[in-house]
């Protein structure tokens, strides 16, 4: 009976996943509805999760439940827990999706719906999936060791200490360009703003209930935040009108980046009890809540895609970002597709809570779809957007200058018609002011999903709301990683300085925190304040570092991966990991490459600082700098971002060469070689 | 996990407590009454600790020095 269902369903879900995709396909000059296109993304991985996964579970990896996973053999009831596979999928999913996955896709969107989306559903199926599930299954192997652990431990110590500096270098860079996301999301919208700030004293509110007043009753704490957090919502508007409290909330772009650089430091020296822990369950319970409702908002409304499914932008002239399709398109979308992050996540805490072997399939192949899923959706968000509108909130001002007139002018003669009102109207529905040059993916978003969740909640009047909520939502928990990450960055800072001088070291001493927090809050804060007061508009620079690091990230746990099927003497699965290994170095390294080296200033780091020095020592000033020394900050900022990628690209090259060598090796070794800790057996299966 | 009961609203109290510790669980707050369920069955006569601190050791050690979180 089963095998009967099971023989109809899978060719059914087949059929109507490509009759989506020839719905996205075939419908040349007429708009497609976005539910084929959340059809076509939802039947790939069913597809792929049934067959592909099952093959590598069985046949690659050899699963087995016989074996004591780490949460069993090591249960202490507070790290290692073994907890139900579906409760952990919850976890796991909640620990890796982010910003990433929002941000990314509605800036590729520029090129239109089709390249973004096949790249998602392609890149998660042969690359992210896959990694996220192969690294959780070397580290359950190794009782829940981190990926540097397993790096040393595979490739040697050399490679561990390089993949601690690239870890580190990539950490700072995103939490730059998430800090960058939020300050152009609140430059000038003293309603945002308002609803933002109001986060901090809820959080702090919660904190002191929990732990104070009631101490452990997070429901109840969770509780009274949202409804607070709903409270300033509504009440943000009241705000912004106010002729005395809107000015005082309405920032300029680099006044929000002090003020983010300076909450940054704090935030992360204060008890995590505090404003860390209550302020991440709230942007836990609303990041599930909020992609749900998307989701069932996106079938209930059916909106249609604005945006054709090629733009002529593929070609590399965008205003969003610069670069052709390929390599750029590739690593602008990391998250959803493939990320490298992941796979810090998949040797973290997750781990050490497998109950059995088997439940890493759905954990770490499953949990990385529904990331993907979430990719989808906010790619569908931006593409149901009037492609005039998602321009005029995504070009910079140096395209398209600062007023609705001029912008309108501009965005048509590309071909998207638009009138100066329809811009203005769209600012006017979410209570804003203006909604010219917002990148940064969230703002874009937020329009798109209060656009969706209008018209299925509340209708036009909901709109301002809907948007502020979106706003919120995204903002809350890019605090809570700017938060959780400059704290993080400060043990990896204090663990490296250690080395070199042993007091600096020690995370118990005052001063040795302090200066470790301060570097890297000066570090990301660097490139935070660079970005927004970029020429380009600090996005094309800090979004393609944090791709090419990101992506270079994942090549690294890929070539683990690899190395690791070497040693464990399967190779001849090695194409599993070996594919998406070959495509993460080609596309990266073509990136980093062009990033530092291209000849067009808009995409080469070299050639924008040649261009400013140059007309510096000339003495002409370039816009928008307005003194030689503002002319010579962007040059020396330029050569420092080559730096930053360069030395990516120059890490990757590394790793590739040492695991070359170790596969190498372990190819002439009659027994496998991989360093697994040996298979203890399960008491209960012993039993049985 | 107790028993389920057999009576009705005996066994939607059940269900409910299971959805709650499902929630928790998910977002990632320490469950004490899983912690007092632990330590009865894997060290029964030990000490346990009482609410308050095992909340404030939970917490410490999820984001003392815990990995980096995602994008």
């Amino acid at each position: 009976m089963n095998k009967l269902f099971s023989m109809l369903l899978w060719p059914a879900v087949a059929v109507v996943g490509a009759f989506a995709f020839a719905a996205l396909a075939l419908g040349r000059g007429e708009s497609v509805n976005a539910v084929w296109l959340v059809t076509a993304a939802l039947c790939t991985y069913f597809i792929a999760y049934r067959f592909y996964s099952k093959y590598i579970a069985e046949r690659v990896l050899k699963l087995d439940d016989t074996r004591e996973t780490p949460a069993v053999r090591h249960n202490d009831g507070m790290d290692y827990v073994p907890t139900n596979k579906w409760v952990l999928y919850g976890h796991h999913f909640a620990a890796i999706a982010g910003a990433g996955p929002l941000v990314g896709p509605v800036l590729a969107a520029q090129m239109g719906f089709l390249p973004g989306t096949l790249w998602i559903l392609a890149g998660v199926v042969v690359a992210g999936a896959v990694q996220d599930f192969i690294v959780l299954f070397a580290s359950v192997r190794r009782d829940g060791k981190s990926l540097g652990e397993m790096i040393k431990m595979e490739l040697g110590p050399v490679p561990g200490a390089l993949a601690l500096v690239g870890v580190l270098a990539i950490m700072i860079i995103i939490l730059a360009v998430l800090s960058l996301v939020v300050v152009k999301a609140l430059t000038a919208s003293p309603w945002g703003l308002f609803t933002i700030a109001a986060t901090i004293p809820i959080a702090l509110l919660m904190g002191i209930y929990m732990r104070i007043f009631r101490p452990g009753r997070v429901g109840e704490a969770s509780a009274i935040g949202v409804v607070l957090l709903l409270a300033s919502i509504i009440f943000g508007r009241t705000v912004a009108g106010d002729p005395t409290l809107g000015p005082a909330f309405t920032l300029t772009g680099p006044q929000l980046a002090w003020a983010l650089i300076l909450y940054g430091g704090i935030a992360a020296s204060l008890p995590v009890w505090l404003m860390l822990a209550p302020r991440d369950y709230l942007s836990t319970f609303l990041k599930i809540g909020t992609v749900v409702a998307l989701a069932v908002g996106i079938y209930v409304v059916a909106p249609k895609l604005a945006m054709p499914a090629t733009t002529r932008f593929i070609d590399g002239s965008g205003p969003v970002f610069s670069g052709t399709l390929f390599p750029f398109l590739f690593i602008t979308i990391a998250c959803g597709a493939v990320s490298g992050f992941h796979s810090l996540i998949s040797s973290g805490t997750t781990p050490k809570m497998i109950e059995k072997e088997s439940h890493m399939r759905f954990i770490g192949f499953g949990g990385m779809l529904a990331e993907s899923f979430v990719a989808i959706m906010a790619l569908t968000a931006a593409c149901v957007l009037d492609p005039g509108i998602y321009f005029a909130m995504n070009a910079p001002t140096a395209a398209i200058g600062s007023t609705a007139a001029n912008a309108a002018q501009v965005i048509s003669s590309w071909g998207f018609t638009i009138t100066p009102d329809m811009i203005n109207q769209t600012a006017k529905d979410i209570g804003e002011n203006t909604i010219l040059s917002r990148a940064g993916g969230a703002p874009t978003l937020a329009v798109g999903m209060a656009q969706i969740l209008a018209q299925a909640v509340g209708g036009k009047s909901m709109e301002a709301f809907w948007y502020h909520f979106a706003i919120l939502f995204e903002a809350l928990f890019i605090l809570t990683a700017v938060d959780a990450g400059t704290r993080v960055g400060r043990f990896m800072i204090q663990d490296m300085l250690g080395h070199v001088y042993r007091p600096l070291g020690n995370t118990e001493l005052l001063p040795a925190n302090v200066f470790g927090t301060v570097l890297c809050v000066g570090a990301w804060g660097y490139f935070l304040y660079q970005g927004v007061v970029d020429p380009l508009g600090g996005i094309n620079t800090l979004w393609q570092l944090f791709g090419v690091g990101n992506q270079m990230l994942a090549g690294i746990a890929l070539l683990l991966c690899t190395s690791m099927l070497v040693k464990m003497k399967r190779e001849r699965y090695v194409w599993v990991t070996l594919v998406p290994t070959a495509w993460l170095l080609i596309t990266t390294l073509t990136a980093g490459i062009q990033k530092v080296f291209h000849s067009d200033p808009r995409i080469g780091f070299l050639a924008l600082a040649h261009k400013f020095s140059d007309a510096a020592a000339q003495g002409t000033l370039l816009a928008p700098a307005k003194s030689i020394e503002e002319m010579q900050r962007v040059a020396f900022n330029n050569y420092l971002d080559a730096v930053v990628c360069s030395v990516f690209v120059l890490l990757v090259v590394a790793m590739c060469v040492f695991a070359v060598k170790i596969c190498l090796q372990a190819l002439k070794a009659a027994q496998p070689t991989a360093h697994e800790i040996p298979a203890l057996v399960a008491p209960k299966a012993v039993m049985a | 996990m107790s028993e389920i009961p057999d009576a009705p609203a005996g066994r939607l109290r059940h269900g409910m407590a299971a959805l709650r510790q499902a929630c928790r669980q998910i977002v990632g707050i320490p469950d004490y009454e899983r912690y007092l369920a632990h330590m009865a069955e894997h060290h029964p006569g030990e000490p346990v600790l009482p609410r308050e601190e095992y909340f404030a050791r939970a917490i410490d050690r999820k984001y003392g020095s815990s990995g980096p979180r995602c994008c």
